[in-house]
């Protein structure tokens, strides 16, 4: 390494500082490139026509008000943030029924008993919430599973009624129901599974047969689990069961489960019903028949009965139950927190030293709020009540002597 | 005069932890701190040379560097949590500003670490460095240890890091890893069950992998590199000084002014510590300053180039959220593991009535037979000192071909388990298609 002049020595150092200055362009480039990518992102384009359509229609002034930037609807209950209405902004805007996606209306009916903030987006339509890009919104990227079940997919599986797909979602939460408005698909599915007599041999909602296996829960498998080597086309868990509906022995050649002679429709519509039965992780509230309440007993329902049409009945009616029985009535308080009404002749005089006319007419204390304010009554039902009262106060002095006796 | 005085006290007693008593422990302060001395005041150009270390140490750096800045980023944005760490990286994807760059690039730099560290190991034992060579207090076989503690660290890094977006990839990786790890004799379930928090990979195996991950882990490589670098200054430098100190002789030189010597040093030219100067500094080598640092800065803006072109162009797959009850297909270990998975696969022969258990061959006694005879070899090695520091010297030639072999077969088979195992891990040539797995709808 013996180098003549100190040039010749550093002569690396020289050409490092080409390449660091490269390097730096080539930082800057790189920088520049993914500023660009930030600053324009696919929705930015949607959102700017969107303000056009608005503005050609509405006029400028509604235009201003349309927000800009990622929107998003978070239901806190079904763990969902759905970003589809940073495209899809007309969802909620009257007057652009007739436009087209994403610039059309979401039909009302529907948003009004399944509102967005309720219920997002993808629970209904599937696809994928999170993403921001059509391409991976609408799910059919890699590594999605649920795609929108749409018109691109009913198209590709050749399905009639345009909104069969999404129809497996309703039966989410409508999957206990006999019969659902608008669910035409699942609806002939689940006439089909009791007109078939699927029971007979297999578990449907927890009841039936154990000749085939348990369908609960069909809908939870994956595709992984099913053999496609007998399927033809598309191999899709879509595919195997309509094709396995149509014609069972074709796909499992040692199964016993008899052909129906499906029509296509029916091996559909059967297929998508099969499909919707998952293990739903859903608040109870969303389930329209939901058992998230207290049956009464048999007991207690004739007892009810009995308070009602009894002799006492109109101290049911005007609630005073709540608080008083009137035991000689056969009225029973819901909450033993007033005295027995029974008694209310000789019970008012001692304790108010006021006759029961003269404080029912003019109550005091908890009786003076609680009648002018919860359970208002009329003077002729006070006198009504006067008189029912003094019925019932005979009745118990009848019923105690008879004791005595 | 005296509030100047005071001011200057209060400014010492505000950045100085301590106090020096005088100028000279002052100086000796500075002597001995090791973040004022990781260059040297020259350095040779043999260890500037591209050739000889390729600056692989340097890159991976960098790139740990790059991780911890892009990692301390994430960790505001990633929740560790069952629930929720899915969708906050999906949110990385989608909605937070620059989100799926910094995953993208924590991820390839990532990958690039675990790569670039093998390789500098390669380059440390092609190139005899983890010899001592004629300095006094050298000891290059610690280096070399701390250096493979360093991999395994980066392995288990890398492997910790794998859990924590929730997908399918990650649970399932991170299943094959500990169903392996559970095939150790005797105590191989509970070592399963301490890795995991439990008998399932659920909210306390995330946990602990991010723990490790985030604190742990980085803080021994933080801690085994610093070693790591002093160990280096401490060894006389590069390996390749010792080369270039082989072919230098004794020379005799004046005495200049901004050196200190011993008396006898500047008695009329005739001391030993003047004369025989080990390296030849004007001829051979540089100011570290401006020329090596110089040199850091490109290896590092090039690393950093390469890193973002690499995460725009392979952006960070994200599968679908864990799920335990569908094994994908084929369920893979990272990349990294796969020559293992491949040797488990391989050595798994089912012989009558017994099968000879895999997972423990390739999975547990070759990864630690390996790590053993790595340790050891340093002090066995038998060539000399003339092949310290030098690519390829003819006196290691047959260590250095097994090495390349041992090299050779870990990468073919991480390409095979990688690129050539397709579904039910059936071998596929590049040029067959692997069957198209079913989906939903």
């Amino acid at each position: 390494m013996n180098h003549k002049t100190m040039k010749q020595k550093l002569e690396f150092a020289a050409k490092d500082k080409l390449y660091v200055s490269i390097a730096g362009v080539l930082f800057l480039i790189v920088t520049g490139y993914i500023s660009y990518d930030y600053l324009t992102p696919e929705w930015k384009e949607y959102q700017s026509e969107f303000s056009d359509v608005v503005a050609e229609k509405f006029g400028e002034e509604r235009a201003a008000t349309i927000p800009a930037g990622l929107q998003q609807i978070y239901v806190k209950d079904l763990n969902l943030s759905d970003r589809c209405i940073t495209c899809h902004q007309a969802v909620e805007w009257k007057g652009l029924e007739n436009g087209h996606n994403p610039y059309k209306t979401h039909p009302a009916a529907i948003l009004k008993s399944h509102p967005l903030e309720k219920f997002g987006c993808t629970t209904c339509h599937s696809g994928q919430g999170y993403a921001t890009d059509m391409n991976s919104a609408h799910g059919f990227s890699e590594h999605w599973e649920d795609p929108l079940l749409g018109k691109e997919l009913s198209e590709f599986y050749v399905v009639s009624n345009k909104s069969a797909m999404m129809q497996v979602n309703c039966n989410k939460c409508h999957r206990f129901d006999k019969e659902t408005k608008g669910m035409d698909v699942i609806n002939r599915a689940k006439q089909l599974v009791n007109e078939k007599g699927c029971r007979a041999c297999h578990v449907v909602n927890g009841r039936g047969g154990t000749v085939g296996p348990d369908l609960t829960f069909e809908g939870e498998k994956s595709p992984e689990q099913f053999s496609f080597e007998r399927v033809k086309g598309f191999a899709s868990m879509f595919t195997w069961h309509t094709a396995h509906f149509k014609n069972p022995k074709e796909l499992v050649g040692e199964t016993i489960m008899p052909n129906f002679g499906f029509t296509s429709n029916d091996a559909q519509a059967l297929a998508l019903l099969v499909m919707s039965w998952k293990k739903t992780k859903l608040p109870v509230e969303y389930i329209p028949s939901n058992n998230f309440k207290d049956v009464p007993t048999t007991e207690e329902m004739e007892k009810e009965e009995r308070m009602k049409n009894g002799p006492g009945a109109f101290f049911v009616q005007k609630r005073c139950f709540v608080c008083h029985s009137v035991s000689s009535l056969g009225v029973e308080a819901a909450a033993q927190i007033g005295p027995d009404l029974a008694m209310a002749v000789e019970d008012v005089q001692s304790r108010f030293g006021r006759t029961l006319d003269d404080f029912l007419m003019k109550p005091t204390g908890t009786m003076e709020v609680v009648l002018s304010t919860m359970l208002p009554l009329t003077k002729e039902e006070r006198l009504e009540a006067i008189d029912k009262l003094r019925n019932a106060y005979e009745l118990k002095k009848k019923e105690k002597l008879a004791v005595k006796k | 005069m005296q509030f100047l005085n005071q001011l200057t006290a209060l400014y010492k007693k505000l950045t100085w932890t301590w106090n020096p008593g005088s100028d000279k422990e002052a100086g000796d302060a500075i002597v001995k701190n090791v973040l004022l001395h990781a260059f040297p005041n020259k350095v040779s150009k043999g260890s500037l040379s591209w050739k000889y270390s390729m600056y692989l140490g340097t890159i991976s750096f960098v790139l740990f560097v790059i991780l911890v800045v892009t990692g301390l980023i994430l960790m505001f944005l990633y929740v560790p949590s069952v629930e929720r760490a899915y969708s906050s990286v999906k949110d990385l994807e989608f909605v937070v500003s620059f989100g799926w760059l910094l995953r993208s690039l924590h991820r390839i730099a990532a990958h690039l670490m675990v790569a670039v560290v093998f390789l500098h190991m390669v380059r440390v034992f092609l190139t005899g460095a983890y010899k001592n060579g004629k300095s006094v207090g050298s000891n290059r076989p610690l280096n070399w240890i701390i250096g493979l503690g360093l991999l395994l660290m980066t392995l288990l890094l890398s492997f910790t890091g794998y859990l924590l977006p929730w997908d399918q990839l990650a649970y399932w990786a991170i299943t094959v890893g500990t169903n392996i790890a559970s095939s150790a004799p005797v105590v191989g379930d509970k070592i399963r069950f301490f890795l995991l928090g439990g008998n399932f990979i659920d909210q306390n195996a995330l946990i602990r992998f991010y723990v490790l991950h985030v604190f742990f882990l980085p803080m021994i490589v933080v801690f085994l590199f610093v070693w790591h670098m002093w160990r280096i200054r401490k060894d006389g430098g590069l390996a390749v000084v010792d080369q270039e100190a082989l072919t230098q002789k004794p020379e005799k030189v004046i005495p200049v002014k901004s050196k200190t010597y011993s008396l006898l040093g500047i008695t009329n030219g005739s001391s030993v510590h003047v004369q025989t100067t080990m390296v030849n500094e004007e001829e051979n080598s540089v100011a570290s300053i401006p020329n090596l640092t110089r040199r850091l800065w490109l290896v590092t803006l090039g690393t950093i180039i390469v890193t973002v072109i690499l995460s725009i162009i392979f952006r960070a797959p994200l599968e679908a959220a864990a799920n335990p009850a569908v094994t994908p297909n084929p369920a893979k270990a990272p990349w990294y593991f796969l020559w293992l998975q491949e040797i488990v696969t391989i050595s798994t022969i089912p012989l009558g009535f017994v099968t000879i258990n895999g997972a423990l061959i390739g999975g547990i006694i070759l990864p630690t037979v390996m790590i053993c005879l790595a340790v050891w070899w340093p002090y066995r090695d038998p060539s000399g000192i003339n092949s310290v520091g030098v690519w390829f010297a003819p006196e290691r030639k047959k260590q250095n071909r097994i090495f390349i072999i041992i090299c050779l077969f870990i990468i073919i088979f991480t390409i095979i388990g990688t690129f050539l195992r397709g579904p039910y891990w059936n071998f596929y040539f590049p040029w067959e298609a692997w069957p198209t797995m079913p989906v939903k709808y």
